[in-house]
């Protein structure tokens, strides 16, 4: 034991005193706690977004209020105002950002039509996004790999080439011999991982809980796996050169070719035309009212709220009543659309990920995401969750439509807040698949290498 | 002579390549992968044109059928435009995906373009998308390296440099061989991905697509390999052994190819970043509702234009004007919020083109980022073919809402205003909107930074084997020695 131990020392220093390695850990280090930092800043806009979307209410109201007389109808001052629906996001989204540089998490929803409005997204630039962004989870999942490589493909073909094999193996066991050497590796590795994990733990003040303990396994189980297809591979008798090739050649296969081939399929399988069908729809839906009679677009609202049926509006003046109903009906034109455009995003959703199962980087990382509920199924729970409030400000609202109440009448603090998606789906039902196949995949990773190299003798 | 010498170096590199069954089923890979690229992203792309195009059909149809209604309705109708993509986004679809599809343009408010494609993508879009600009441009640099970090290294374990030296060439012939020799390798590469794209932009199925543009993308990627295959050779004619000149040339390409662009897009949105839509959508009220609100009688910069109004035409109220004053005020109005709301639109357009500004200077580093810049740029699918969607597009909203106020000025009678409807026949007098994307000659201009990267791509890897160029044949002995 105590042996092993000095090899282990022995080894690690041996690392840790090669300039490449050096360079790497120290260069690794460095982007990792600065993906880090801005994984904390991004939870910080995230944050101040969601202020944004309250102070904007309120300034507006406060506008709306000093500018309108008290006897204005309720109806003519929310037309303009809009109601904040900010999502706070989990801690976790420090490690791993998924869409949200995309995808708003506060929109502002005014009681018109809705659809309209759903689908409004971050003032993202498309030059940024396009060259792709660096997220902790990215360094973790998708170039951690490569630095694994580089420590790992030679662990024995370096001794052989250098001679020095054969003198070892005639004190030690093979397996002996590589275990402190695969220790010393396993803890460099360790470290770069740990450290900037720790640090955007503290920066985002998340503690480890279901959702965080589930996403450092999976780190850890990815990483995993990508030790045991090295070592699968390294313990070969190619050459070291042959190994890198062969190591670097699975993990473009798998970080970047595998990702981007699925995803083309998955857009060609699952078009979306329902996006701009639905908008096209609600459109004509709420414009055509206007050339209609007001009881036909009231009937049809009726069909939806038959607890106002009685409270019918007159045919010759405008109501803001009518004027909902309107914006109503354009939602009722586009819902087919609507629901049929949700569905095509979660097939696209699922189908993404049965296969990332297939492939180890994908089904970590897409595991991250939803952990972060920062996914594509977060975001459709989160459009949910708008338009349950969108739903609850109209139920709270036309009451004072029907009455053609002045704004006097509204109550405003009993305005219902919005009240946010819930993060219902258990850790364990989120990363459990991922981990089963990880695991899956690194016996495999490592059977396959093994097999092929042991009947040999050294 | 030694153009010969030359040649023979590079038919023995080809040759080795030939032998090394790694590098012929990497090759095989590549260009296969190339096809399906090719063909995969020319489907997708023919089939998001086509919905595009049904889509703004049946809005310009649905625009022309309006019944008779008055013009202020019409305007709060608005009109909806899809943004085209250039006939080359099959090529290299640029920005496109992160850029809104479709616009609703109506009165009174600038709408932002919605329902981009990253918006219907699954997180696996992180990793990059499977687009013939990325196998060039992110695949075949790594399939270089693979074919020439040997290329001087190998014959230096050999002994056969040593050899060839004696033989009678010259360090100078034997690199320039060995790049010549290397780079056939990488034309053979990427010649199918090159031809495939000719054959469907030349077919006229994607859209007019000019001859400057292909060759322009053509000089791009020969230049942007070109390098490559200077490194690759340089690498391996300097580094001690082929093992290490592989580790070397890998780090290489994850740092400029892989970890530049996103370090250098992250870092960019760090030193500028950008108000949240909830931010923005904050300013733009808070600027509004300094200046006025054309729906609001009450307000005093209108109380003033129609005191400007009544002294002007020297009447006591707006019933008497010989103008209809309600299209009066939503003309002004549309005016003074249009101006606004530009202001600040382009305040965030400018804060994104400081980000890309960012992201240039990377490509000083990052050649693969200087030239996907410039291959964007040629193919028209850069961040200013969305900006010109999005002027052209405000543009034309404001000339459609303006002459909607025109037509409720004159042909409305401010008695009994909302109850009249304007005939449907002046609805087919109205502009269609068409997409007018911006010249490539000015897209590149505007890009010497992109244009630089990529020429000292080129010439400081030739600098560096001009000095390796004399150590090469003393490694040579000393390796010969020891």
């Amino acid at each position: 034991m105590k042996a092993w131990f000095r090899l282990l020392r022995l080894d690690t220093l041996r690392l840790t005193r090669s300039t490449g390695v050096a360079v790497a850990v120290v260069l690794f280090l460095a982007i990792g706690i600065y993906a880090a930092w801005r994984g904390g800043r991004n939870i910080e806009a995230a944050a101040s977004s969601a202020v944004a979307a309250e102070t904007a209410y309120q300034d507006q109201l406060e506008y709306l209020l000093a500018s309108y007389p008290p006897t204005t109808d309720a109806g003519e001052v929310l037309y303009y105002l809009a109601f904040p629906a900010p999502q706070p996001s989990l801690r976790l989204a420090a490690l791993a950002r998924g869409r949200t540089e995309v995808e708003s998490a506060s929109l502002r929803i005014r009681l018109l039509a809705l659809e309209g409005q759903l689908y409004e997204h971050e003032t993202v630039n498309p030059t940024l996004a396009a060259a792709g962004d660096l997220d902790l989870a990215f360094l973790l999942i998708g170039l951690l790999p490569l630095f694994i490589i580089a420590l790992t493909h030679d662990l024995v073909s370096s001794e052989r080439e250098g001679g020095t094999w054969n003198l070892v193996r005639l004190f030690a066991r093979r397996r002996r011999l590589l275990a402190p050497k695969l220790a010393a590796r396993a803890i460099l590795v360790g470290v770069v991982v740990a450290v900037p994990v720790a640090v955007v733990a503290a920066l985002a003040g998340f503690r480890l809980d279901g959702r965080a303990a589930w996403a450092v396994a999976l780190v850890a189980l990815h990483t995993l796996f990508w030790f045991a297809l090295c070592l699968g591979v390294a313990s070969g008798r190619r050459s070291s050169t042959a190994n890198a090739m062969i190591l670097v050649g699975t993990w473009v296969a798998l970080t970047l070719l595998a990702p981007a081939a699925l995803s083309l399929a998955n857009a060609i399988l699952h078009p979306v035309p329902e996006a701009l069908e639905l908008t096209v729809r609600q459109r004509q839906g709420y414009h055509e009212a206007w050339d209609l009679s007001k009881a036909e677009t009231m009937e049809v609202f009726y069909e939806d709220y038959p607890e106002w049926s009685d409270r019918t509006v007159p045919e010759d003046v405008f109501t803001w009543a009518w004027y909902y109903a309107m914006n109503h009906r354009g939602d009722q034109a586009a819902r087919d659309a609507s629901r049929a455009y949700r569905d095509v995003l979660r097939e696209r959703e699922d189908w993404a990920r049965t296969w990332s199962l297939l492939v180890p980087p994908l089904a970590a990382q897409l595991t991250l995401d939803r952990l972060a509920a920062t996914d594509l199924g977060a975001q459709l729970a989160y459009q949910d969750a708008v338009r349950r409030h969108h739903e609850r400000l109209k139920n709270h609202f036309y009451p004072l439509f029907f009455d053609t109440a002045p704004i006097d009448a509204v109550e405003w603090d009993r305005v219902p807040d919005f009240e946010p998606a819930a993060r219902e789906e258990s850790p364990v039902r989120a990363g459990f698949p991922a981990a089963a196949a990880l695991v899956l995949a690194s016996i495999l990773a490592l059977a396959a290498g093994l097999r092929s190299s042991a009947p040999r003798a050294d | 002579m030694g153009l010969r010498n030359a040649l023979l170096v590079a038919r023995r590199q080809v040759g080795a390549v030939r032998e090394d069954r790694y590098v012929v089923f990497l090759l095989g890979l590549v260009i296969a992968l190339g096809v399906v690229a090719v063909l995969g992203a020319r489907h997708h792309a023919a089939s998001e044109a086509e919905q595009r195009a049904r889509y703004q059909a049946m809005v310009e149809r649905q625009w022309v059928e309006q019944p008779d209604r008055h013009p202020h309705r019409v305007i709060h109708y608005g009109f909806l435009v899809f943004r085209e993509e250039a006939p080359l986004a099959f090529f290299d679809p640029g920005v496109g995906a992160w850029a809104g599809t479709s616009l609703f343009l109506e009165g009174h408010r600038q709408n932002t373009a919605n329902f981009g494609e990253a918006r219907h993508a699954t997180g696996m879009l992180r990793f990059g998308r499977l687009t013939p600009a990325a196998v060039l441009s992110l695949l075949l640099p790594l399939f270089v390296v693979v074919a020439g970090f040997a290329s001087v290294s190998a014959e230096r374990e050999r002994g056969t440099l040593r050899l060839l030296l004696a033989q009678g060439a010259t360090p100078a012939q034997i690199l320039a061989g060995k790049v010549l020799g290397t780079g056939a390798v990488a034309a053979l590469a990427a010649l199918p991905v090159g031809l495939a794209t000719v054959a469907i932009a030349g077919s006229g199925a994607v859209g007019p697509v000019s001859a400057g543009r292909v060759a322009g993308l053509a000089a791009i990627y020969a230049a942007y390999l070109a390098g490559w295959v200077l490194v690759t050779v340089l690498a391996s004619s300097f580094r001690a052994s082929s093992r290490s000149a592989l580790a070397l040339l890998i780090a290489v390409w994850v740092a400029l190819c892989v970890a530049a662009p996103r370090l250098g897009a992250s870092v960019a949105g760090a030193l500028h970043p950008l108000p949240s839509r909830a931010e923005f959508t904050h300013q733009v009220e808070l600027a509004m509702n300094e200046v006025g609100d054309s729906h609001n009688p009450q307000d005093p910069f209108f109380r003033a234009l129609r005191d400007e109004y009544l002294a002007r035409y020297e009447v006591a109220s707006v019933e008497e004007l010989p103008v209809n004053w309600g299209g009066v005020v939503s003309r002004e109005g549309e005016a003074i919020s249009s101006r606004i709301q530009e202001e600040q639109q382009r305040d965030l357009v400018e804060g994104q083109r400081r980000q890309d500004r960012v992201l240039s200077w990377t490509g000083l580093i990052s050649p693969y980022l200087a030239a996907r810049d410039l291959s964007m740029a040629v193919s028209g699918t850069g961040p200013e073919a969305v900006e010109a969607f999005r002027a052209q597009a405000e543009a034309h909203r404001y000339d459609i809402i303006q002459r909607l106020n025109d037509l409720h000025i004159n042909e409305i009678r401010y008695e009994n205003d909302r109850a009249q409807r304007l005939s449907r026949e002046h609805w087919a007098e109205f502009p269609t909107f068409g997409t007018r994307p911006p010249p490539v000659g000015g897209t590149l201009a505007a890009r010497s930074l992109s244009l630089s990267a990529l020429t000292l791509w080129i010439l400081l890897p030739l600098l560096g084997l001009g000095l390796a160029r004399g150590r090469l044949a003393r490694v040579g002995v000393e390796r010969s020695g020891s």
